[in-house]
């Protein structure tokens, strides 16, 4: 039941701040204040210019495989405790890690020069 | 401090989520919502566990995460072929599926 | 556990396959050879099961498989080799990337083996993802089809939006019972709270989603029209087989305890469900589209078994998946040769060509749930399931009867316009031996299916 309750305030109270930030917030849409601010310099051109999509390709696989690291956190602090079998286990993570990686290299999706 | 703080932190969290994908047609901010959702559950898995003292909900909390980024390069790279073809990201496009 | 790593694995080969290999049939040979293997890995499991040997608890305790799951898999291994048998095809029609494909299916693959096999809600939501993350790739796979690229963004959102639902009831649910294993959940007095309530209905919308019952249904028609036909196929069979496994091993087993609680709200679903699918299936005028309906329609007979709480439900779930699997891929299989997916394409099938209309006609008794076809015994089984728990759900019942009286409707529909109308439908694509051979062996599996259910149950221990 408390928890209902809370269920019931925590969806009010989002509500309520909305429609109130949306009510009492001054509203004056001059053009100095819909410009980006870009410490102070004056912004040059549109930034949504196409980009390649080589760095989005990298931008991605850096996520994935920097993400993949955190196994390694719980792995470090009890390697003592997980002896030889938690090693090959961890070795076999690392295997499959390399597929994903040869995968890619294979594929060609950090190639810079075409 | 009592466990009920962070279910109501998280629990708005996640309604805040909730109504970020309900309400906003940026596909882009969607998405964003929906990581926030995935957060507020990091929250609460990370408080509980310290509340039972227990460890396994923080593996858990790892699994989220490694998932969650394997869905945001599937995600992006659709939202990013998407915007190649009708230059936008907004999902009222979408509605034109239905004939 | 050597199913999971197989299918893990062979997904990884297929990957690498598809770096070295150029010719595409070459992949459609490889992916029904492992196809096979992995289907045999899976016979060879189930016979040590048979053989009285007690499965152990994997990775401390988070796996256990059971006659019940490995027999499930083993069917959903080879009915993925009858889908590309029939469909392989079309399936390097689609893109350039064929053996990435494959290696998808095999992913996909290893989560249903995950989904059915699950005693910790970390593999439950490992499952989910691993099945659901390769089919927002495969809805897109047509990548110079704008609808494609649409229906997977659009499966993209909601799919990751039901995620998000399902953890945030999971955390509820380790909250209120202090453990993700499955096996120790015991629902008291003090823990059937408003946390631990919440945390199942969210688990409940979430898989919901995913199996697409009503009110969370709305993505099904789009995603499944816009997706291309070969991975709509799986998408509605294999895939939600699984899931509906998973939604039937959590609500019966776990949380069977307090079905007071949640039966309620599962049967409005259900009659919703069967309400909205079956009623808009009627208005539409591709068959596609009318098959997207359709599944919402099986779904909610589907749920039935999720509703009765009892061992027929477990049976029931075994026939239906396999009934309305081999009937749907069969008739989305048909549906691929021809040119014109709307009931006009249809028109004049039976004189043209009469084993691809009659073979046709076969999967949409079976879905009409026509007695001597697996259709009927497959409903058969759900509804008795629920009239064991009482006469409660009674009403129920005979507003699925009802609904499964409208669902011919849509079916006949296709069978007027490839017997009693007159047309020249033009064929997409060769119709060879072997298809006319693959189509036959699935219409004949439905028919086996209608004579004797009792073959699919053999393997059930208790």
């Amino acid at each position: 039941m408390p928890v209902a309750v809370q269920l019931l305030i925590a969806i009010g109270f989002v509500a309520i701040m909305m429609i109130a930030s949306h009510l009492l917030g001054p509203k004056r849409r001059t053009s100095d204040k819909l410009i980006n601010f870009e410490s102070g310099i004056p912004s040059i051109g549109n930034a949504r210019q196409p980009m390649a999509v080589k760095y989005f390709l990298v931008a991605i696989l850096f996520v994935l495989f920097d993400v993949e690291v955190i196994f390694f956190y719980p792995y470090a602090v009890n390697f003592r405790a997980l002896g030889t079998e938690g090693f090959y286990a961890v070795l076999m993570f690392v295997a499959f890690f390399f597929c994903g990686f040869f995968y890619i290299i294979k594929k060609g999706a950090l190639k810079w020069e075409d | 401090m009592p466990i009920q703080h962070y279910l109501f932190l998280s629990l708005a969290l996640f309604s805040i989520g909730v109504m970020g994908v309900l309400m906003r047609r940026n596909a882009i901010i969607v998405f964003m919502c929906i990581e926030l959702m995935l957060n507020a559950v990091n929250l609460l898995m990370v408080a509980f566990s310290k509340m039972m003292g227990t460890a396994d909900a923080q593996v858990f909390v790892f699994f989220i995460m490694v998932v969650a980024a394997a869905e945001v390069a599937v995600g992006l790279a659709i939202i990013v072929m998407m915007y190649r073809k009708v230059h936008s990201v907004d999902i009222n496009i979408l509605n034109r599926l239905k004939h | 556990m050597k199913p999971l790593i197989a299918s893990a694995v062979f997904g990884v080969i297929m990957m690498f396959a598809a770096l070295s290999v150029k010719e595409k049939k070459t992949f459609t040979l490889l992916a029904t050879l492992l196809l096979v293997l992995l289907t045999g890995v899976n016979i060879y499991e189930l016979m040590h099961i048979m053989n009285g040997e007690i499965p152990e608890a994997l990775f401390n305790g988070m796996l256990k498989y059971g006659s019940f799951s490995i027999w499930f898999n083993t069917l959903m291994t080879g009915i993925a080799l009858l889908y590309v048998l029939l469909c392989g095809k079309h399936i390097e029609k689609v893109g350039q990337h064929t053996g990435e494909y494959y290696g998808l299916i095999f992913f996909i693959l290893c989560g249903a083996n995950l989904l059915s096999g699950y005693n910790n809600l970390l593999i439950l939501f490992l499952g989910i993802e691993i099945i659901s993350i390769p089919q927002y790739i495969l809805a897109g796979s047509d990548k110079r089809n704008l609808k494609s690229s649409e229906a997977s963004l659009k499966y993209f959102l909601m799919g990751a939006f039901s995620t998000g639902i399902l953890l945030m009831g999971i955390a509820l649910l380790y909250g209120a019972m202090h453990t993700f294993d499955v096996s120790q959940f015991n629902f008291m007095e003090h823990n059937v709270d408003a946390m631990s309530l919440g945390g199942i209905f969210f688990i409940m919308v979430a898989l919901g989603f995913k199996v697409s019952a009503a009110p969370m249904h709305f993505w099904t028609p789009d995603v499944y029209d816009g997706a291309p036909t070969p991975f709509t196929a799986i998408m509605a069979t294999i895939v939600k087989a699984a899931i509906f496994v998973a939604f039937l091993r959590l609500f019966s087993e776990t949380f069977g305890g307090i079905s007071q609680h949640w039966t309620l709200v599962l049967s409005i679903v259900t009659a919703l469900t069967l309400f909205v699918g079956n009623i808009t299936a009627v208005f539409q005028q591709s068959v596609k589209r009318m098959l997207a309906y359709s599944s919402i329609a099986q779904a909610g007979f589907m749920l039935f078994a999720v509703l009765a709480v009892n061992a027929t439900g477990f049976k029931g779930i075994i026939i239906y998946a396999v009934a309305y699997s081999v009937a749907t891929i069969g008739m989305f299989a048909v549906l691929m040769k021809l040119k014109d997916y709307t009931y006009d394409g249809f028109n004049g099938l039976g004189r043209k060509h009469p084993l691809l209309a009659f073979t046709a006609t076969i999967f949409l008794l079976s879905l009409a749930g026509i007695p001597l076809t697996g259709g009927f015994f497959a409903k058969y089984f759900v509804l008795t399931a629920v009239m064991e728990q009482g006469t409660g759900m009674m009403w129920l019942v005979i507003f699925a009867l009802l609904m499964a009286a409208i669902s011919a409707y849509y079916y006949f529909k296709v069978l007027m316009a490839m017997y009693f109308k007159k047309g020249e439908p033009e064929l997409a694509i060769e119709v060879t031996t072997g298809d006319r051979f693959f189509l036959g062996l699935a219409a004949a599996a439905i028919i086996v299916i209608g004579v004797a259910p009792d073959i699919l149950l053999a393997w059930l221990k208790n």
